[in-house]
């Protein structure tokens, strides 16, 4: 995947690195435990461990470990970094 | 004075409350929700400390989060103990950011200083202190280290007296907080006020034109809504006082990473799943669990002898030792002969807990279950449930989600518990001799069918989750320590005794004495002629669909399998015997109209009808209300009812076909 190419997070592979650039408001609640836990503007996540039946996916972000579901995955848009 | 202890999931509160209140604590339940509340008294003073449920925030989202606002806004503590996981320093000070926006002084509790050390990474507590301008104590909750300074500082008066004044929001921001003053008339007026600005319903003050106007200036400021500024502004300055005060960081893969390859491993997660349930059924259901409940019974039966030659000779009457042999012994003992299963049961729990693992079961299997609307966790309760529906519920207080969890509480009863092999063996062997293998096995089938049909029927139509997200924490892997696992299983043996025993000693008593008096409250007559007869006369007509005629004797042994469902069995031995079956139970006059499709019919319903009263003591604890316990277990024998009416329907055609 292209750097720089703003995408949802939930598109990225394991390993890979991105910043995050917004936080989709539809679900209200939902978005309000992804900038609680420190899903904000700014913050650079990784995609750390995928569960062996592909979903949900465990991201690395402010030195701990976070497990979201691809679908909420898909309210997150991202730079990619490398 | 009142303490409240405040901190995220995970970070070694509950260790930290049992040493600062030793023995002193009391369980109670939050009134309204189902979330436990401890209290405890601080050893040596007049200090009650709470602990109040983990969280991550002061959002009103989920029930923890509520509950501890509720407490720290509307009841007060005097004090706030908050503690900070050191090895998720960013995460632990978010929430610490909002705790210090309230009125009540907080200390900061820095622990896991050794597990810092071990990772390489140093942080500089005096410099964290005058950042947020509040005592910073680093202590070990695991190795008991710096909790003394801890008390010394929150029992100093002036600790106590100490005003939180840290602005952590840039100019722009902290110059529309100052309005605060005059507009908030409550307590907490910062934190009331943030909220406000940030559209909490909960509070007037977000409808207030002032409180608006501003959202309105700092919304055109930052050129995105206030939700998302607050929390990024909070999240900077926290970065900020992170790089003040971390000293070293070393970036190796850590422990964790590696035992996650192996654990969560594409190939190998599953298996390795199957091979630790394995080894956790057999030992406290399996081979073990049989062996000390056998061991259990015989005492028991030991007790009620010597009870029984005390009380005659003593000259008490017949009906005062039955009372107490076969009500209150036999009942009570019909509990406390799962105490030592389930303390091997809570153990592993406990440490699979701890550890960290059961984080990644659900981790596994969550999109599995996810389908029917449950849990990954809830797979652990169903496994359990094989052996014991007791001990099974209440693993379900591990699930985070209240609606995944009040489901799988409801559905795990569902699965055919040890204690109802005796009715499969006894009406398979006898109508099905050829095939009564086959005939269990298609049982633990109707199960898992009936399981997945009603998880989607309570999705769709009770609970109405459609999609509720998954998000949580997954923590590094820790060593346990005994102590904590020690007090855990301690604490949830004490809970199960004192709780489902109650609900067990009640029920049997009163079944005991509709089963030993007539309707002119004679004793000591023969059994057809007890109130339990004629309730089973009563209610005959609701088995004759599935049983194709009037049987009270097996109405009447399908209801005290609500005391204990091997009761089923040998209510139907005694009754049987009673009526002079001497060739066994099935040629005695009383049971002699069974027939292939009423016996199928008869297994399913008591497979699936109302659990055990122990069971349904785990519920009601679980499920925190008695009204959802009543519906729950209304639903269940609906379930099977309606189940076993098809069951005998569809068999009798075949039976003539």
């Amino acid at each position: 995947m292209e750097e720089n190419k703003i995408v949802s997070l939930s598109d990225l592979k394991k390993g890979m690195s991105a910043r995050v650039v917004n936080v989709q408001s539809q679900n209200k609640a939902l978005r309000r435990r992804f900038l609680d836990m420190g899903i904000t503007q700014g913050v650079i996540v990784k995609i750390k461990k995928i569960a062996p039946l592909g979903d949900p996916i465990s991201i690395e972000l402010r030195g701990y470990e976070l497990c979201i579901r691809k679908s909420d995955m898909k309210n997150i848009d991202v730079e990619v970094i490398q | 004075m009142k303490v409240a202890l405040v901190g995220n999931q995970n970070c070694g509160k509950t260790t930290l409350f049992n040493l600062l209140t030793g023995s002193n604590q009391k369980i109670g339940n939050w009134p309204g929700v189902t979330i436990e509340r401890k209290e405890g008294e601080l050893i040596h003073s007049n200090i009650t400390v709470v602990d109040l449920p983990g969280i991550y925030s002061l959002s009103p989202y989920t029930s923890e989060e509520i509950v501890s606002r509720d407490f720290l806004l509307n009841e007060g503590a005097d004090l706030i103990i908050n503690i900070v996981d050191a090895t998720s320093l960013e995460r632990s000070l978010y929430l610490t950011s909002q705790l210090l926006e309230l009125d009540a002084p907080v200390v900061v509790a820095l622990n896991m200083a050794d597990l810092l050390e071990k990772k390489g990474i140093v942080i500089d507590a005096e410099i964290l202190s005058k950042e947020l301008g509040v005592p910073v104590v680093t202590i070990s909750a695991l190795k008991n280290t710096g909790v003394d300074k801890l008390v010394e500082i929150l029992t100093d008066k002036k600790t106590q007296k100490k005003k939180n004044n840290i602005k952590i929001f840039p100019k722009n921001i902290e110059n529309e907080l100052k309005n605060a003053e005059n507009i908030v008339k409550s307590e907490n007026k910062r934190f009331v006020f943030v909220k406000a600005l940030e559209g909490d319903e909960l509070f007037n003050e977000s409808k207030n034109k002032e409180v608006t106007r501003s959202r309105e200036i700092i919304e055109k400021l930052y050129g995105y809504d206030i939700e998302q500024v607050i929390a990024n502004e909070r999240y900077n300055k926290i970065v900020e006082i992170r790089d003040k005060c971390l000293k070293k960081i070393s970036k190796k893969q850590t422990v964790t990473d590696k035992l996650d390859k192996v654990f969560l491993n594409k190939w190998f997660a599953i298996p390795i799943f199957v091979l630790i349930m394995t080894g956790v059924y057999l030992l406290s259901v399996g081979v073990v669990g049989n062996y000390t409940i056998e061991l259990m019974e015989s005492f028991i039966t030991l007790v009620s002898e010597w009870v029984t030659t005390g009380l005659e000779n003593l000259g008490a009457s017949a009906w005062s030792i039955s009372l107490l042999v076969d009500g209150v012994i036999a009942g009570v003992g019909a509990v406390l002969a799962f105490v030592p299963q389930l303390i091997i049961m809570f153990l592993c729990i406990s440490l699979l807990e701890t550890t960290g693992y059961m984080s990644r079961i659900s981790f596994i299997f969550d999109k599995l279950f996810r389908s029917f609307g449950l849990s990954g966790k809830s797979l652990v309760p169903f496994i359990v449930g094989s052996g014991c529906s007791v001990p099974a519920i209440m693993t379900c207080r591990t699930i985070e989600d209240e609606k995944e969890k009040q489901m799988t509480v409801m559905l795990t009863p569902f699965i055919p518990c040890s204690a109802k092999l005796p009715i499969i063996a006894l009406f398979a062997g006898f109508f099905f001799p050829n095939n009564s293998g086959l005939v269990s096995a298609s049982l633990y089938f109707f199960a898992i069918v009936v399981i997945v049909l009603l998880a989607l029927f309570l999705k769709r139509f009770v609970f109405k989750s459609q999609n509720n997200s998954f998000i949580s924490e997954l923590p590094e892997y820790k060593a346990p320590s005994v102590k904590y696992v020690s007090k855990d299983v301690f604490d949830k043996t004490r809970d199960f005794i004192s709780r489902a025993g109650t609900i067990i000693l009640f029920c049997s008593v009163i079944i005991w004495f509709l089963s030993s008096f007539s309707l002119k409250f004679e004793y000591g007559i023969p059994i057809e002629n007890s109130i339990l007869a004629g309730i089973g006369k009563l209610f005959s007509w609701f088995f004759y669909p599935m049983l194709g005629e009037l049987n009270w004797a097996a109405s009447v042994s399908a209801i005290q399998g609500l005391i204990a469902k091997e009761q089923v069995v040998s209510s139907m031995t005694v009754i049987s015997g009673v009526a002079g079956g001497e060739a066994g139970i099935f040629s005695s006059a009383v049971f002699a109209g069974f027939n292939p499709a009423s016996a199928y019919a008869f297994m399913v319903f008591n497979l699936f009808s109302a659990p055990c009263f122990g069971a349904i003591g785990a519920m009601r604890s679980e499920l925190g209300s008695a009204k959802k316990t009543w519906l729950a277990v209304l639903l269940q024998t609906a379930v099977a009812w309606v189940m076993a009416c098809l069951v005998f329907g569809v068999g009798s055609l075949f039976l003539m076909g």
